[in-house]
């Protein structure tokens, strides 16, 4: 029992290496930072242009802002964790033909998944936290980091990475049935985009919509991180609603999540077995 | 029997671009792909404006980036990162033992991209105006549509340009493109009017084709669009561009080519 242990969490650990590695070895550590933050800058940016365009900058939108700028923010994380972890299992199939090795290895495959998105939501951490000192120093948010509400903030976001991750590596196992799937990952983070309330108030979607995307995790944990944040200036998503309401729904949307994921990523995992699309030639 | 240099250089373009029209619309799911992206990333701004209770003007603004968006993503996958993987998957070496020249295949490249995208583009405009209920200023079409070339035209001597300048990059072109998609976004005022930027921002981000060319095309289709400059000497600027980004890319090509011969990175895969 000790040893299995010891041998996942070994497993567990390399894996979390090689993910790295593989993100950022290809160039300096200085050079990969500004990479990664480019993109969460450039989006804070347009939303920012945007918002100042249409509310002339005026006091009483302020909150307004925090809400694009703290959504955007996090928002990294799912870029990282669904995004970059779907193309990584993809290329690690198609392109550098390693995936097979990973499966068949005693560690454990998800052991193996769970280290790669944990890897990505590490290299996410950076963009958050250069986003918010932009927000803070640039578009002159009031955040202040002696008055952020850290317990609550890291139960929140390690509810939502769970469920990233459930996700996440159940959607990879989906994407090993096709052939040429690469780039998928960022179709479908935009299309979570459209259902986290990362920049706007899910309240603004179509009825069902809307009520389809107050069931994901998503909404619940971006609405902890603006008000364990910022303690009500900004906009918030669910004003009836108290912290504990939220976090209520947080952990009952993320059980919900994970006990789908889990359901699925074994039908998947059999599948993929049966059909050969773990070593599957993707033709890259 | 032996072919002229000039009809080497047109079969060439018609062969490059041969793939990009065929086999672009052959994978169903890149073409799902290539209008996905664009729409999405719309409507999540479309959202974002009706969350801010913006006038309606601004959809449009919205739709006809999410439109423009689709060539910007060409112009960087399809050309700008390319050379890096023909040169990973072989196929860049058959190119310099072939007669032809580089210009032509990237000439094929662009023309066959154009095409396909904007066939994709005008699906992206069409669905977007139609779903958000936008309406265009008829007189300003035939001068957009001139815009709307010129535009594409100096969009793709851009691609040209950064194909060469991405010749030497292995795994880092890919993280170079996705670096870029954001930053010219948001530079090219995508989603809001140029003029929002100031005047030295704006004079900066016009260094790409898509931020004037766009401008220019809204001003034009989009009565009260904020000027950020005159829409005739926006066109005037882009039409400066085409011959400018011809020439830097020619040069730029020789340049790499050299430089990739001597250090033996023509041949180098999968870095």
């Amino acid at each position: 029992m000790g040893v299995a242990i010891a041998r996942r969490v070994s497993g567990y650990s390399a894996a979390v290496r090689l993910g790295w590695a593989v993100s950022s070895n290809w160039t300096r550590p200085l050079l990969f930072i500004v990479y990664s933050v480019l993109r969460p800058i450039s989006m804070a940016l347009i939303l920012a242009v945007m918002y100042a365009v249409i509310t002339r900058n005026a006091a009483s939108a302020r909150p307004y802002l925090a809400f694009l700028i703290i959504g955007t923010a996090f928002w990294s994380f799912i870029q990282e964790g669904v995004s970059e972890f779907a193309t990584g299992i993809v290329e690690d199939r198609g392109r550098y033909h390693i995936l097979k090795y990973a499966y068949i290895a005693p560690l454990g495959f998800p052991v193996f998944l769970l280290g790669r998105a944990t890897s990505k939501l590490a290299s996410a951490a950076a963009s958050v936290v250069i986003v918010l000192l932009i927000g803070s120093l640039a578009l002159h948010l009031d955040i202040d980091p002696l008055r952020i509400d850290y317990p609550l903030l890291a139960l929140a976001c390690l509810l939502a990475f769970v469920s990233v991750v459930a996700f996440a590596i159940t959607l990879c196992m989906t994407l090993l049935a096709g052939r040429d799937t690469h780039g998928y990952g960022e179709i479908m983070a935009q299309f979570l985009y459209l259902f986290s309330g990362a920049i706007f108030p899910i309240s603004v979607l179509p009825g069902p919509i809307a009520w389809l995307a107050a069931l994901s995790p998503l909404p619940y944990w971006l609405e902890l991180c603006r008000r364990t944040i910022l303690h009500g200036r900004v906009y918030e998503m669910f004003p009836s609603l108290s912290d504990g309401d939220v976090l209520l729904r947080l952990v009952a949307a993320t059980a919900g999540t994970v006990l789908l994921c889990v359901v699925i990523y074994r039908w998947t995992d059999m599948r993929a077995r049966r059909m050969g699309y773990i070593d599957m030639e993707a033709n890259w | 029997m032996t072919s002229s240099p000039a009809r080497i250089f047109f079969k060439t373009i018609v062969a490059r671009a041969y793939p990009r029209v065929m086999a672009a619309n052959r994978q169903k799911t890149w073409l799902f792909f290539d209008m996905a992206f664009p729409v999405v990333g719309a409507l999540a701004m479309v959202l974002v404006y009706e969350g801010l209770h913006a006038p309606r003007q601004y959809l449009g603004f919205v739709v006809m980036g999410g439109a423009m968006l689709a060539f910007w993503q060409n112009v960087l996958w399809s050309m700008a990162a390319q050379f890096s993987w023909d040169r990973g998957n072989g196929t860049l070496e058959l190119y310099v033992i072939s007669p032809t020249t580089f210009e032509a295949v990237l000439l094929g490249m662009a023309l066959g991209s154009m095409f396909t995208v904007t066939i994709r583009a005008g699906v992206i405009l069409l669905l977007g105006s139609l779903v958000f209920g936008i309406s265009y200023a008829a007189a300003g079409t035939l001068p957009a549509i001139g815009i709307f070339l010129l535009t594409l035209s100096a969009l793709y001597c851009l691609g040209m340009l950064l194909a060469s300048l991405f010749l030497f990059y292995g795994r880092s072109a890919e993280h170079l493109a996705n670096a870029m998609q954001e930053p010219v976004s948001f530079l090219s005022g995508l989603y809001f009017p140029v003029h929002a930027l100031g005047s030295y921002l704006g004079a900066a981000a016009s260094l790409v084709p898509l931020t004037l060319g766009l401008d220019a095309m809204r001003q034009e289709l989009l009565p009260g669009t904020p000027v950020f400059i005159p829409a005739g000497v926006e066109a005037l600027l882009v039409a400066l561009q085409i011959p400018l980004f011809a020439l830097l890319a020619g040069v730029a090509l020789r340049f790499m080519e050299a430089r990739a011969r001597n250090e033996g990175k023509l041949v180098t895969r999968w870095e």
